[in-house]
């Protein structure tokens, strides 16, 4: 065979990083998670890093970050690949600081952003994925308005995707209030099955081309 | 043997192939490709990438691709009218705008909307001594001259976000159309949708990869027989090496003009 027809062996490619695609798990911490619902929800934080690094493309281009909302907001997990990240170990207490948590994951991802363009990397839509219980607890009224009306603006100018999931007593009318997609209710605690969605739809949408919407898989694990 | 292509001196290679992505879910390759000789030494060439958000972006990037070259062909183009910068722009123009309604009326005739006909299109007109392309979308055209020379002609259209783009439906697509007529002695052409982007394009810079593009430039000047040609190249595309990097559907033309002096 001709040397020419080798292309394989010959053929190189230009090192660009891959392109980000960035997820955000806004996850409510507070007291009325203790128990079984705390143990479910870092039951499904392992499933989604499985189900993840069992994609080679979505453990090299989806990036995980952690916050916890309790009486105080934490990064518990800055952005990492998923074949970087380790889920922690949560534990419940306090109070629903939901708005300053809503207000740090717009950090984290206008931040995040910065960092990509200046390095030269190509990112796709961020997606923010909020868990809760319960509903604001323990901050003013108007940070949670304010985060709010942040949250439409963002969502608006599409630059970024925020989703909420409620679980059990969830105020799901209030949810409904903050953010601009529906909420979904989490069928028992199926958060092991909300995760494995959850990797699929970043894994669509981390090789997907849009007009407007990626199709994300069916949801299996909860109700509008 | 294809006799025109013996009489003309272009050699050309395209292929377009599943991405790994698509194999899993038994989706089809959503890209599609198409080429003509005619006379004169022009060469007219398309690749189309129909959105994966679109259920029907097959159909939509082979209507185009269709349309394109079929419509073009009608234009009697020679080497003499790629000297004219607003006619060939003209041209270029008025077929899209008429791929882009074919694609809409395909879509209507089949009771669904012409986004989920969505797709990309760009569309090569090259002759030995000039190229022009027009682009709607992401992909790129890159032509080196016979001085070795490398360079895109178009570049990506994305938006903030690496799956952004334009679409041939879009209702603002022919505004955005890059347009782009290049003057010197070519060598080669080479399109690519966006499946191979990351990997030919320096993304930071928007320049083409030299070490991918040379010896793919290479293959097609020496390939011997078409056929064989074709048949590597589909390997190529679908070769590990590739595969690790990209999970998209592929479409590859390349082209090499021989000169005769």
């Amino acid at each position: 065979m001709l040397d020419t027809l080798k292309l394989d062996e010959v053929v190189e490619f230009a090192e660009n990083p891959e392109p980000r695609c960035p997820c955000v798990l806004l996850l409510d911490t507070s007291g009325s998670m203790q128990g079984e619902a705390i143990n479910a929800l870092n039951q499904g934080l392992q499933s989604f890093r499985n189900e993840l690094i069992d994609n080679s493309l979505a453990s090299r281009r989806v990036e995980v970050a952690i916050i916890t909302f309790d009486s105080h907001v934490n990064v518990v997990q800055d952005f990492v690949t998923a074949d970087q990240f380790h889920p922690p170990m949560l534990t419940a207490q306090g109070l629903t600081t939901m708005g300053a948590g809503i207000h740090k994951a717009l950090d984290l991802i206008q931040e995040r952003k910065a960092q990509y363009r200046s390095n030269g990397v190509a990112y796709y839509r961020p997606w923010i994925f909020m868990i809760t219980d319960g509903e604001p607890q323990g901050e003013f009224d108007d940070v949670v308005t304010q985060a709010s009306k942040r949250l439409q603006q963002d969502e608006a100018s599409k630059r970024v995707a925020f989703f909420t999931v409620g679980v059990e007593n969830a105020n799901m009318n209030l949810l409904s209030q903050i953010a601009v997609r529906t909420p979904l209710h989490l069928k028992g605690l199926n958060f092991v099955e909300m995760f494995m969605w959850l990797s699929a739809s970043m894994a669509a949408v981390s090789h997907s081309k849009v007009d407007e919407q990626v199709a994300l898989p069916p949801i299996g694990w909860g109700n509008v | 043997m294809d006799t025109l292509s013996q009489i003309s001196h272009w050699r050309v290679v395209a292929a377009s192939v599943c991405g790994v992505s698509h194999i899993k879910t038994n989706q089809l390759c959503q890209d599609a490709h198409h080429w003509e000789l005619l006379p004169d030494n022009i060469l007219v060439a398309a690749v189309a990438d129909g959105a994966g958000s679109a259920s029907l972006g097959k159909v939509g990037a082979m209507v185009a691709v269709e349309t394109a070259i079929e419509e073009i062909s009608f234009h009697n183009l020679t080497q003499e009218v790629l000297q004219d910068d607003a006619l060939i722009q003209e041209i270029l123009t008025t077929v899209l705008v008429s791929a882009k309604k074919t694609v809409e009326s395909e879509a209507d005739a089949c009771n669904v909307q012409a986004r989920d006909f969505a797709t990309t299109l760009i569309l090569v007109i090259a002759s030995p001594q000039a190229i022009a392309v027009a682009q709607i979308g992401d992909g790129v055209a890159v032509a080196k001259d016979t001085n070795g020379n490398l360079v895109a002609l178009t570049l990506p259209d994305n938006g903030e976000y690496i799956n952004q783009t334009i679409f041939l439906t879009s209702p603002e697509a022919i505004d955005k159309m890059q347009f782009k007529l290049w003057r010197l002695s070519v060598a080669n052409v080479g399109i690519l949708t966006d499946g191979l982007q990351m990997l030919a394009l320096n993304m930071a810079v928007g320049a083409p990869h030299k070490p991918f593009f040379f010896p793919l430039f290479d293959f097609v000047t020496k390939a011997p027989d078409r056929n064989e040609a074709k048949e590597e190249l589909v390997k190529f595309l679908s070769s590990e090496k590739i595969t690790q990097r990209t999970d998209d559907d592929l479409t590859l033309i390349l082209a090499a003009f021989h000169h005769h002096y």
